[in-house]
């Protein structure tokens, strides 16, 4: 016969309805969210995976100054490190022999000479001939008869080899002292003793051009690749490549920013194409435009495709850009860091003896743009998760407490229960069904809202933010191990703990109601306040267990209301900060400071002034595969060079060589100080610089530090009057395009901002309404547990005469206190957490972005939980009249 | 004492309907004077449980009515006879419902708080005995001792009227004619008029007004002539 007691489970069900479906639509949003944004996020993670593999996504790229050699290319794809030693020897003795060789020849000019002369006038003597003038004819006459065959004889002479062998052996020998002599810098320098397996590879071209872009309003920049490329291909949302010369692709995300779509038109370069595929690179699943940038922009920023005919009547400069791929894959993270360093080495030293240079080096593993979207994809699934267990874990308790509290109550029943033979167990399973049935329904229900509307949330989440190729939904086993076991782990040991305890007592102290544990101990005094006070301190006492799981939840929901009010908060501040992060309006940088004939590039703009800069690497000491020359792991620091007397940097005090002023944001960021060491690296030699940190320049947009631009030039080996680009307030309009790198104006700061705005900002506001419900439904369940367990006693003092609003007083303003004091303690935790987040989360990322609340948003942060506890307010109010006057009687009827 | 003190007329009450409708009370009809101890007698099922929930204003006849000093409470509002419970009535029931986590002092303090003029709350500890347990939470006291925090309560209201529902039905028969002996030196001591509700029969000889209900109606009206102290009581 099955357990008569189940019968319980539904009426019990039916009787608290209203406590249940607060509960169950609790789990079910919970558990939906967990499990579409699993099923989401594994079928995106699917879709991106398939692609790398499917549209040949590099494991990483580099830019040359110039096309590389055959010979370069063959250097690399053998990953051998290049004979340094030997370039240096060959060219320096190929110099060599050519001045020897010029040498040698105006030596045995001379000498032939000497000798035809000296022929002519010894005949001449023997002639008696001592007229200058016919010796002077006579040998001219000599010369043009003899020279050259004499000079040949004297050539093809045994002495002649000799002596020239001599000499060349001399210089060599020479050449390769002055190569041995500076070796051990040159090791030094390209880390040349470091041995290592050599990687092959294959070499793929990856050349691209960068255009303005327009559309309407809508200016930006795009970068674009050859629809023949068969590396870092590109998967197509919609539409198709572009098959003739007035066609593109462009990146469907960018298009969706600026509202464009296939059929509409855009001006590239001046020219006019078509749209009509909107794609996703597989390399470019972020729009990030460089690998340092904080944050893609999706907006300013494109990425787009055109026939390779196309592509070459663009005018703009071609970037050399090459992908690799390994012929071995690496198979971990670890590997691939091992793998990126040994290329870079072979990168180095081939580049170097095949007279290019390296403008850009980056492995796949880092970069941005292909992992940004991953990572973030992984780590919102995890972060949603721990915040839905957190909750589960909370609602298991107010579970476990509502539990206990019916235990207290039945006790009698317990009692004749078990004095009737009814095993703990049985009963322990019997008060235990109701939280694991309720998590059952809520995790079934939970995960058909995942799979079907919820899924659908977290993709269009996904593509609000990511250029992601199509989605392909696959059956996700960890949404099922994720929303279904680990609740139900939960539930079932949080309410197992709790019953098993709470069923400990004998029989007889059930039936006698004897189940208090402090019952031989002495009540504790209060002082002698006013008695309604005291009243309350009492139900407070009584009710501490409740108040732990609403201390515990309220503080979790305010450490949430902190991150939805400082976030948007946090940008707005960026943003309106943005234009005292400018040194000047406009920044221009050059290519080069002279133009092709050597002369030094000037702008009749008055209010233009020059500047130095050099890109050098902080490390950042986080992770040990992530530091390193090259790695691209470390801190970008931009180290400028400052005229005297700038009208654009305010230096607050002059720098000797070996000082540097640093900007507050890499004061804070990395907590330096006035005195500090700072080591910055070179990015791609192993040169190191040392500075003292002489000061602080007030200066928020960036990681940089600040030097006087003579001392710049000195440190940086440069020439006196070398400098990199200019600031300036007014458009320069007399430099050639052709010389200007980029101009970095306020748009370029902002970007950040605008860029986390459209991907969280409405998903942020939704954010604070659902926690206003969370702490609403939160707070509701608590309460209602303290009043239901109260209620003979507030039925008692009814019908001893106090008020409704009495009641409502000694009942509510206990939870109200703990509610507005933990709210606010709940703030300031949350306030400094994320502080700590943020700096956190900035040391894995380039550049700096400090947390920030207005003081309205920390008002408003309690003020909106405290909304939710004021409707669960007189909601008890409502409760506590209605509780009936018979309900103190029933023991006696 | 007080003529007309308290009056009940002609009251009605029935719970469920149709075949099920079962009538409590049928017509009652009866009035206790201003410091009188009426005991109000009858076996289970007699009404008096339910006679005093509406005397108490915390149930409604179904006709009839009960006035005190005149005011009729068919006439109030929830309002008014919660005010009622408040300014004229103490309460003392068989279990004692004594606020679970509030100590003793406390506990009577509850009542205190509900007068214009309370007596002192020490004064009451003392008189009931319960000086060594004021700090103790009800589930530290014996049955007895927590009737006498449950009269303390009551009567430190100073209350008009005391209400006592069976306050001996729980406990032992010494400790009864302890409780008893507490409600008789109250009645005394303080004037309360007391109406006690009980089947114990031995309990009529210390009241001065006996009313006998069965079935719902009154069956004997008496005046005590012979009254005895509740310490003489046997049963």
């Amino acid at each position: 016969m099955k357990n008569p007691l189940i019968k319980r489970v539904p009426r019990e069900l039916k009787s608290d309805w209203h406590k249940y479906l607060v509960i169950i639509v609790f789990m079910v949003l919970m558990i939906g969210v967990i499990s579409g944004m699993y099923v989401g996020h594994d079928g995106m993670l699917e879709s991106v995976y398939s692609n790398r593999k499917e549209l040949n996504l590099e494991d990483g790229c580099f830019e040359l100054q110039k096309k590389a050699s055959p010979e370069l290319l063959e250097g690399l794809a053998a990953g051998e490190k290049a004979d340094v030693r030997q370039y240096f020897i060959d060219k320096g003795i190929t110099e060599a022999d050519e001045k020897a060789a010029e040498a040698i020849e105006e030596k045995l000019v001379e000498e032939v000479t000497n000798a035809i002369k000296e022929n002519v006038r010894a005949m001449c003597a023997g002639y008696g001939i001592t007229d200058e003038e016919t010796i002077r004819e006579q040998t001219e006459a000599a010369m043009a008869d003899s020279f050259e065959t004499a000079l040949k004889e004297a050539k093809n002479s045994e002495e002649f080899r000799k002596a020239e062998a001599e000499v060349y052996k001399e210089v060599h020998d020479k050449v390769t002292e002055e190569v041995d002599k500076e070796w051990d810098k040159i090791v030094d320098r390209y880390d040349l003793d470091d041995e290592y397996t050599p990687v092959k590879t294959l070499i793929y071209e990856h050349f691209y051009r960068e255009e303005p872009e327009k559309a309407g309003d809508h200016e930006g920049n795009v970068r674009i690749f050859r629809s023949d490329s068969m590396i870092d291909m590109a998967c197509f949302n919609e539409g198709r490549a572009p098959e003739t010369t007035h066609e593109i692709a462009i990146d469907r995300m960018h298009a969706s920013n600026v509202g464009l779509k296939i059929g509409d038109t855009i001006t590239v370069g001046g020219r006019e194409y078509e749209i009509v595929g909107l794609l996703s690179y597989v390399n470019y699943l972020t729009l990030h435009e460089h690998n340092t940038d904080l944050m893609f922009d999706a907006f300013g920023f494109d990425v787009a495709m055109m026939t390779p005919e196309a592509f070459e009547e663009l005018t703009s400069r071609l970037h050399y850009s090459y992908a690799f791929r390994y012929l071995d894959a690496p198979s971990d993270r670890v590997k691939k860091a091992d793998y990126s360093a040994a290329f870079l080495k072979t990168l180095i030293t081939q580049a170097l003896v095949n007279d290019n240079a390296i403008d850009d080096y980056l492995p796949e593993y880092l970069r941005q743009a292909s992992n940004f979207a991953v990572t973030d994809i992984e780590g919102d699934s995890v972060g949603t998760a721990i915040l839905c267990y957190i909750l589960i874990g909370v609602i298991a308790f107010i579970f476990a407490i509502t539990i206990s509290n019916t235990i207290d109550k039945e006790a009698s029943v317990i009692g004749t229960l078990r004095a009737s033979g009814y095993s703990k167990g049985e009963l322990i399973v019997h008060y235990m069904s109701m939280p694991l049935i309720v998590t059952i329904i809520g995790a079934v229900i939970g995960n058909i809202l995942g799979y079907t509307a919820f899924r659908n949330v977290a993709v269009n989440l996904y593509y609000e933010s990511y250029s992601l190729p199509k989605f392909h939904p696959v059956w996700s086993s960890t949404a099922l191990v994720k929303t279904t076991i680990i609740p139900l782990v939960l539930m079932f040991f949080i309410n197992l703990f709790v019953i098993v305890k709470k069923l400990q007592a004998s029989p007889l102290k059930f039936l006698r109601h004897d189940l208090s544990k402090s019952k031989r101990t002495k009540a504790r005094r209060l002082p002698s306040w006013a008695f309604m006070r005291r009243f309350r301190l009492r139900i407070f006492f009584q009710n501490m267990p409740n108040y732990v799981v609403l201390v515990f939840g309220v503080i979790f929901i305010m450490l949430m209301m902190c991150f939805a009010f400082g976030l948007p908060d946090s940008l707005d501040h960026y943003a309106e900060k943005a234009p005292s992060m400018m040194f000047a309006d406009r920044q221009y940088m050059l290519m080069d400071c002279r133009d092709d004939d050597g002369n030094l590039l000037e702008t009749s703009e008055k209010t233009a002034e020059r500047f130095s800069a050099a890109t050098l690497l902080y490390p950042k000491k986080e992770s040990s595969f992530r530091t390193g020359m090259g790695s691209g792991g470390d801190e970008s620091v931009t180290v400028y060079g400052i005229s005297k007397d700038s009208s654009y940097v305010k230096m607050e005090k002059e720098t000797r060589d070996g000082q540097i002023l640093i900007s507050s944001a890499f004061k804070k960021k990395f907590g330096l100080a006035e005195g500090d060491t700072v080591r910055l690296k070179a990015e791609y030699e192993n040169k190191s610089y040392t500075f003292t940190v002489a000061g602080t320049v007030d200066y928020d947009g960036g990681i940089a530090a600040f030097m006087d631009s003579d001392s710049f030039n000195r440190t940086f080996e440069k020439e006196s009057d070398e400098f990199s680009g200019f600031f300036s307030r007014n458009e320069i309009g007399d430099i050639d395009e052709q010389y200007i790198a980029t101009v970095i104006t306020a748009e370029d700061i902002t970007k950040v901002t605008t860029q986390l705005n459209h991907s969280m900002g409405g998903i942020i506001n939704v954010f604070k309404y659902v926690l206003i419900v969370l702490a609403a439904a939160l707070i509701y369940l608590l309460a209602k547990i303290i009043i239901e367990k109260n209620e003979k006693s507030i039925s008692m003092v009814k019908i001893l005469g106090f008020m409704n609003k009495e009641i409502g007083s000694l009942y509510i303003i206990p939870t109200a206190v703990v509610v507005v004091l933990f709210s606010i303690a709940g703030f300031v935790a949350g306030y400094f957490l994320m502080l700590w987040v943020f700096k956190a989360f900035m040391m894995q990322m380039d550049g700096y972005f400090a947390f920030f609340m207005k003081p309205s948003s920390m008002v408003l942060s309690v003020v909106y939980l405290l909304i939710g506890y004021a409707f669960v307010s007189v909601l008890d109010l409502i409760r506590i009249r209605h509780i009936p006057l018979d309900v103190a009687l029933k023991d006696v009827e | 004492m007080e003529s007309g003190f308290l009056e009940i007329k002609d009251l009605k009450k029935s719970f469920g309907s149709g075949e099920a409708r079962q009538e409590v009370l049928r017509g009652m009809d009866f009035t206790v004077r201003k410091g009188e101890f009426c005991v109000l007698l009858g076996p289970s099922g007699s009404g008096k449980s339910t006679l005093l929930n509406i005397i108490g204003g915390i149930d409604t006849p179904d006709s009839g009515y009960v006035s005190i000093k005149g005011d009729k409470l068919e006439e109030m509002n929830e309002k008014q006879l919660t005010l009622y419970r408040r300014k004229h009535l103490g309460y003392v029931f068989q279990m004692y419902n004594l606020i679970p986590n509030l100590n003793v002092k406390e506990n009577i303090e509850v009542g205190a708080y509900l007068s214009d003029n309370p007596l002192d709350v020490e004064e009451v500890i003392t008189t009931l005995g319960l000086q060594d347990h004021k700090y103790k939470y009800p589930n530290q006291l014996s049955g007895g001792q927590q009737q006498r925090v449950s009269i303390g309560r009551a009567v430190v209201k100073n209350p008009d009227i005391l209400m006592c529902d069976e306050p001996t039905g729980a406990l032992d028969y010494k400790t009864s004619k302890e409780i008893l002996s507490l409600i008789e030196d109250c009645n005394r001591k303080y004037g309360s008029t007391v109406i006690m509700v009980t089947h114990n029969e031995a309990i009529k000889y210390m009241a001065d007004h006996v009313i006998k209900l069965r079935d719902g109606v009154v069956r004997h009206n008496n005046v005590n002539d012979k009254k005895i102290p509740a310490s003489e009581l046997e049963w």
